[in-house]
């Protein structure tokens, strides 16, 4: 029993560090652009397949963590300024109704554009984590990569993402904007460029996500949707527009998610809405969110 | 120094603005006056490029600003408070005024001195410098917006309804540091827009009428 709460607890933990990367990005768009982008979900997947590609080009162990962060990179500053100049920046001053379909065919695409590389045979490369070996914690054999790695990358970028928003001058441009887009054009600031960095930071996100995600699973056809809509989940109840937010709620529901995996396997799938529910009922503008004021 | 010749504005179709002729000079002292959706906010916003003009044109020292963005106009030396302040919340005051300073990317010794400028005229917010935006009562906060005005506010200064819900006592401490800062800075150019003229009696030179989207009249 004890074995099994630990293991629940590392997987949970490690699997909240994954979902966390995908939910800040989705967050952090929807703050400054105000849509709600679906096709977070492709950005994801994308950046798991080619880092899975990467990572068996590149063929040398040690390589392939680089792999990774390069693969994240690539889909960041290619799809990002691609899918925002050509795409969104079209329908921002359309109806949300709109904007969300266009996001949703945009999903579409880029699974069908994914299948079309990739094919549909599941996808396993698993280099990186074969790399950084295993440590025993407390009678149970874990990869180093799941119980270390993972939530380090996702506390540094939690870490780095609040620092770059509240201190730094461009961070604090994409803050202002995210508070109300024409009193900061008004003192200045470039919402058009505000825009495209931001999307393109959290396109750059979804990636790592996906990225970081594949060399610990399978991948397969879907994944990007089912990434979404998890992220949906965490988003919706950590309040939008909330990093840190976004952060716990991550973490309660990975390790509410990876809990039901052990001990009630029948609901593993559902607990995480449960979980969405049962806040937003109590707190509809969520967990960290208030209806007057969005922070970043 | 500011002309406004001929504005049409529209917003979601309907035309707001009809024709607005406005001018003020370097050191001009211009009241917009007129009642409720008569079109003032609309003029603001229409000068600051945050509307696009459907006609007319927008001039600054000769220039047509009509195909300048919005945010390259602080840099012309014009600074704008809003009528219902729009400071960003989570930031301090601090932080709300230094931003347009910073966007606008000045030398250190140019930023420090803009700086001054504002807490020298309104020193009740030198204690108020790291308290968040979002937890300021609203006098304080129209004093903090009016602060981020000032920053790129060297030569025109555009102030939507300063007095709008301020208590007496507010509106008559926001007037006198007004009236101290076109004072000492004989060649800044105000325009300031209200629905109760008397409140501008003692610094404007021109009151300009404005009703359902027309300038009515401009009288020294
Ligand atoms: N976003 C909008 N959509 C539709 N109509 C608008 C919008 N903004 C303003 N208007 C209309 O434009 C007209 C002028 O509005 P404006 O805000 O410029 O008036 P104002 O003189 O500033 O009024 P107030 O004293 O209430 O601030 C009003 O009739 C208003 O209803
Ligand atoms: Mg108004």
């Amino acid at each position: 029993m004890g074995l099994l709460f630990l293991l629940a607890a590392l997987d949970g933990l490690a699997y909240a560090a994954q979902v966390f990367l995908v939910a800040v990005g989705l967050t952090l768009v929807f703050g400054v652009l105000k849509i709600l982008n679906v096709a977070h979900g492709s950005l994801f997947a994308i950046g798991a397949y080619l880092a899975s590609t990467l990572v068996g080009l590149v063929g040398v162990p040690w390589l392939s963590l680089l792999a990774l962060a390069m693969a994240a990179l690539a889909v960041g500053v290619v799809l990002g300024p691609v899918i925002e100049r050509g795409l969104l920046a079209r329908i921002y001053e359309k109806e949300h109704v709109l904007q969300l379909l266009v996001t949703f065919a945009l999903l579409m695409i880029l699974e069908d554009v994914q299948k079309l590389v990739w094919g549909v045979q599941p996808l396993f490369e698993d280099a990186p984590v074969r790399l950084l070996g295993q440590v025993e914690v407390g009678g149970i054999v874990y990869t180093v990569y799941q119980l270390l790695l993972l939530p380090g990358v996702a506390l540094l970028v939690l870490v780095v993402l609040a620092w770059f928003l509240r201190r730094t001058l461009l961070g604090r441009t994409i803050v202002a904007v995210t508070h109300d887009r024409e009193a900061a054009e008004a003192i200045g600031i470039d919402s058009r460029r505000v825009y495209l960095l931001t999307f393109t930071i959290g396109a750059a996100l979804a990636a790592m996500g996906g990225a970081l995600a594949a060399p610990t699973t399978s991948l397969v056809p879907g994944i990007g949707v089912q990434t979404i809509v998890l992220s949906f989940a965490v988003v919706a109840t950590a309040g939008l527009g909330r990093i840190e937010g976004a952060a716990a709620t991550a973490l309660l529901i990975g390790l509410g998610r990876s809990f039901a995996v052990y001990f009630t396997p029948e609901l593993e799938v559902v607990v995480p809405y449960l979980l969405m529910v049962a806040v937003l009922l109590v707190r509809p503008a969520g967990l960290f969110g208030s209806t007057e004021l969005r922070r970043v | 120094m500011l002309s406004l010749a001929r504005v049409e504005v529209a917003i979601a179709g309907a035309r707001i603005l009809r024709g607005v002729d406005l001018a003020v000079p370097a050191g001009g002292r211009v009241a917009l006056v007129g009642r409720n959706g008569a079109g003032k906010t609309t003029t603001f916003r229409a000068i600051m490029g945050l509307l696009p003009l459907v006609a007319g044109s927008v001039r600054f020292d000769g220039t047509e600003l009509a195909g300048l963005p919005a945010h390259r106009r602080t840099a012309l030396g014009i600074g704008y408070a809003p009528e219902d302040r729009r400071l960003f919340p989570t930031f301090t005051v601090e932080e709300n005024v230094r931003l347009p300073a910073e966007v606008l990317g000045l030398p250190a010794a140019e930023l420090r001195a803009r700086l001054e400028r504002v807490w020298e005229l309104l020193p009740e917010l030198v204690e108020l410098r790291d308290r968040r935006a979002g937890a300021l009562s609203g006098g304080q906060g129209k004093m903090a917006a009016l602060a981020r005005a000032l920053v790129t506010g060297t030569r025109l200064l555009l102030l939507d309804e300063p007095f709008q819900g301020l208590a007496p006592a507010l509106a008559r401490r926001y007037g006198e540091i007004l009236a101290r800062l076109v004072e000492r800075e004989r060649s800044l150019a105000l325009l300031v827009s209200e629905s109760n003229p008397e409140l501008l009696a003692p610094f404007v030179d021109t009151i300009a009428t404005i009703e359902r989207g027309e300038i009515l009249s401009a009288a020294g």
